[in-house]
């Protein structure tokens, strides 16, 4: 897989509303409207977080009927068990850029605030 | 400074981090957006200081909407605080029920260990069985997840 499938798939395990949704669809196949419902969302709202997913490889959607049944796709699916991966990455990250924040402030005199 | 990943128990993810600063300064970095904005967003995504709300105050919301540099994609996270003890605790909680509680220990020496501990991580991105269903079946991880969210 290359790398800009992998950043497409993690931006979209990076919404939390997204990850709800696959988990509802491992329990099988649901129309956009049954999606809707227990999110508290427009269609247009959902419509466009199943966009990301399906680009992202870890949805499909069925082309007959009007309701377009969205289906988990295992094949993309590979990719996000490696989410909690990713997730302790994001924090070694930004604990990286902490450090590197917290250098600065103690270097910068306290009357002068934080350094941009 | 030193990096620590413990080994993670089902559905948890702890990160420990020790920083060169005293625990003050620490935790006003982790609750004031003109500090998170200089390294909430991982390598090469920002989190630009009007994208960070944060109300800091028990049940108070702490969102955030990160931007990918290279293409502009928004990743929004949303939280609401349920712990707050400076200098020494800080807890939220996202709307799928997952848990983040971090904790402030002052070493002693001018430095300050912190340990993120994240709970309730979604089902289908935590267990061995379900990692084993996305690599072979689909009918399998479902099977799995069945017996996991209610």
């Amino acid at each position: 897989m290359d790398e800009s499938q992998l950043d497409a798939t993690f931006a979209a395990l990076a919404d939390a509303t997204r990850r709800a949704i696959l988990a509802k669809l491992a329990h099988g196949e649901v129309t956009v409207n049954e999606l809707a419902q227990p999110f508290d969302m427009s269609l247009p709202a959902i419509s466009k977080h199943l966009k990301v997913l399906e680009r992202a490889g870890l949805i499909s959607r069925g082309r007959n009927g009007q309701f377009r049944p969205c289906r988990l796709e295992a094949d993309g699916l590979d990719v996000a068990t490696d989410w909690i991966e990713h997730n302790r990455q994001i924090w070694t990250d930004r604990f990286d850029k902490l450090s590197a924040h917290l250098r600065e402030l103690q270097k910068t005199p306290s009357t002068k605030g934080t350094p941009s | 400074m030193t990096a620590t990943a413990t080994p993670e128990d089902l559905g948890e993810v702890t990160v420990v981090r020790v920083f060169d600063a005293p625990r003050e300064l620490v935790y006003a970095c982790m609750t004031d957006p003109k500090h998170l904005t200089h390294f909430w967003g991982p390598t090469g995504v920002s989190t630009p200081i009007e994208n960070i709300t944060l109300d800091l105050r028990i049940g108070g919301v702490f969102e955030t909407v990160m931007v990918n540099d290279a293409t502009g994609d928004e990743y929004p996270s949303k939280g609401v605080f349920t712990e707050i003890a400076p200098p020494s605790v800080l807890a939220w909680e996202e709307p799928s029920g997952m848990a983040n509680r971090s904790t402030f220990v002052d070493l002693g020496d001018g430095r300050t260990e912190v340990t993120i501990h994240q709970t309730n991580v979604p089902a289908m991105f935590r267990a061995p069985e379900a990692r084993a269903g996305f690599n072979s079946s689909l009918d399998r991880f479902a099977a799995y997840l069945a017996t996991q969210v209610g």
